[in-house]
């Protein structure tokens, strides 16, 4: 990085996170807390766990898609490729900001607060007695248990650290060295990379997601947890490039055909997306067995058949998530004109928010005074939510900012950079 | 056998000036004309000032037909001519025949595509004139070549083969129908 305004710029937008990440942070630490005396005492930690999810989809959509470009030796992301590398830095903060949400249920001596499970003795909803008594999680306990749960997360955590060190190493030795070796090495470990890190999320997903609600049972759920993943990296790092390119180093390598091969991949993942999720609920809903369909059921109504307030969102989901992308991306001027693409990743990164908040929040509160013994959770926007996303948002960019004071804007020795500077539609 | 005129070819010794040349014969505003080589040029379209494709509007209107006729047929037959209780389900919903609406969709779309490329590409051609000259038939190997139709509007056998001429050219000729 050779330009000193650059640099000054950097510096003092990641400052900036920083402060504002660590503020909005305590402001959710304080929600968190506050809420444990509320009598939906999951609800803070459910905040922090959108958040978390909201800036790891991206992140790992991010070393999805970085190793496949390595894998299929593709050229002409290679400018692109190290702004995701940037993004790949995010890992140990996450990780970091992930240990909370198992350790505070932990000190404060009720395990299950926000995964059920976690604690044998939680009562059921509905008055069916404690986890522990529940078959179907009796059968699931090999799975999920506390001691099998850190294990994995720590497995998974090292997948998703460990592949992003290295690929990140190499890339920027290659920098200072033009070491070709460097290149072949990237693309030997993803091979291998993509199978460690699509087992590793799709068991996350299940683990930290899917788990919320133990009783269900899904095929897809790692599927999803990919596509929506991929949708978000590729709307966050086509807003990430456009910024960089309209204001500062990119200004004039990151060309249309770029911009136009990114919102190709949008489309084709929108599709993915809407097939996946499809999918899962077309499965669920021609079997119709209760232990699946309840999760679609607390979805739409309140058991009676009076439609509650996911109702609409799930609706938004089929037509904002899926059909008004899709129509939008499916027109070319949508996928080179900046403005019309940036509104799209925008719409795109808004409703995987509210993807997010439709899968984790959604279940069963205990309530006595409710009919059934329990009353669902409701969709709402809480500020703790929203100084979730910030707080983890803030750390997130200012790690990035401190990975592009390290290396240089483009991977200038790379050997297909000239290829990428080139490419055209 | 009529000795009426189709076009003039002119033959360009490389990619650039074949591209440039392009870029000329757009300028000046002729129509009917093309540039041949044995492989594809980046930008060629452009320098030729061509639009877009109009393809994908026939991937749409297939797309949108097979959309169409999937969820009439299946709402046809399960909930208007026959209706049929099958596992409790309703006789017509948006969900359970979604995978028949969306193949029927792709198909389509697909039909729309081959079919629209098929129109758009003027195929099948089983003859045209420009093959009676002997040179074209070296595009295939290494000729790089422009021409220009007799049918437009400022074609002149005179002044278009001295146009050809100005840009770069050689190996003029006329080409009969």
């Amino acid at each position: 990085m050779s330009d000193q305004k650059d640099i000054q710029k950097i510096n003092s937008t990641g400052f900036f996170a920083l402060v504002i990440g660590l503020v909005a942070l305590a402001i959710s630490l304080y929600g968190i807390f506050s809420g444990l005396e509320t009598e939906d005492p999951a609800r803070g930690f459910l905040s922090w766990l959108v958040g978390l999810s909201f800036w790891l989809s991206i992140a790992l959509g991010l070393l999805f898609i970085t190793q496949i470009w390595y894998v299929f030796h593709a050229r002409w992301p290679t400018i692109i490729r190290r702004q995701c590398e940037h993004f790949l830095s995010v890992f140990p903060w996450l990780f970091l900001l992930f240990i909370p949400l198992f350790i505070i249920p932990q000190i404060i001596g009720e395990p299950g607060i926000l995964w059920k499970w976690l604690d044998g003795a939680n009562a059921l909803p509905g008055g069916h007695g404690t986890v522990q008594d529940d078959p179907l999680y009796q059968w699931k306990s090999v799975y999920l248990n506390s001691n099998a749960f850190i294990v994995r997360a720590a497995i998974y955590f090292s997948v998703f650290i460990g592949l992003s060190y290295f690929l990140r190493k190499w890339s920027f030795d290659t920098d200072i060295t033009g070491n070709v070796e460097n290149t072949h090495k990237a693309r030997r470990l993803s091979s291998v990379g993509l199978f460690l890190l699509a087992t590793a999320s799709t068991l996350a997903g299940i683990d930290w997601f899917k788990s919320l609600d133990y009783h269900w049972f899904s095929t897809m759920y790692g599927v999803w947890f990919f596509a929506a993943s991929m949708r978000a990296a590729l709307s966050a790092i086509l807003i990430f490039c456009i910024i960089v390119s309209v204001k500062g180093y990119m200004k004039g390598t990151f060309k249309q055909a770029h911009r136009y091969d990114l919102g190709c991949m949008m489309l084709a993942f929108t599709i993915f997306w809407a097939y996946i999720s499809f999918s899962q609920y077309f499965l669920i809903y021609n079997a119709n067995i209760p232990e699946e369909t309840y999760w679609y059921n607390i979805r739409e109504h309140d058991g009676y058949g009076v439609k509650n307030s996911w109702w609409v969102i799930s609706l938004l989901l089929i037509f904002a998530h899926f059909i008004a992308p899709f129509l939008m991306l499916l027109w070319y001027k949508t996928k080179i004109v900046v403005n019309r693409l940036v509104f799209v990743a925008i719409w795109i990164l808004v409703f995987h928010l509210v993807d997010l908040y439709w899968n984790l929040i959604p279940g069963k509160v205990i309530d006595a005074t409710a009919s059934h013994g329990y009353y669902i959770r409701q969709f709402s926007v809480e500020v703790f939510d929203i100084t979730a996303i910030i707080g983890i948002g803030g750390i997130c960019i200012w790690s990035v900012c401190r990975s592009m004071l390290k290396a240089e804007p483009i991977p200038i020795k790379d050997p297909n950079i000239l290829t990428s500077l080139n490419h055209s539609e | 056998m009529s000795e009426e005129i189709y076009g003039i070819v002119a033959s360009f010794k490389d990619t650039p000036s074949l591209y440039h040349a392009a870029e000329k014969v757009r300028d000046a505003g002729f129509n009917h004309w093309d540039t041949y080589s044995s492989f594809p040029i980046h930008g060629m379209p452009e320098a030729q000032g061509q639009k877009r494709s109009k393809v994908p509007i026939f991937t749409f209107a297939g797309g949108v037909t097979g959309l169409t006729l999937g969820t009439t047929m299946v709402w046809y037959m399960n909930a208007f001519d026959y209706p049929l209780i099958v596992g409790g389900y309703p006789f017509f919903s948006p969900v359970f025949p979604f995978p028949i609406m969306y193949e029927l969709t792709i198909l389509l779309a697909a039909f729309g595509t081959l079919g629209g490329m098929f129109i758009m590409n003027l195929l099948p051609q089983h003859y045209n004139p420009l093959f009676n000259c002997a040179k074209f038939l070296e595009v295939s190997d290494d000729r790089l070549m422009i021409a220009i139709e007799a049918k437009d509007g400022q074609f002149d056998p005179v002044a278009t083969k001295q146009f050809l001429e100005s840009i770069g050219g050689f190996d003029i000729e006329e080409v009969t129908a």
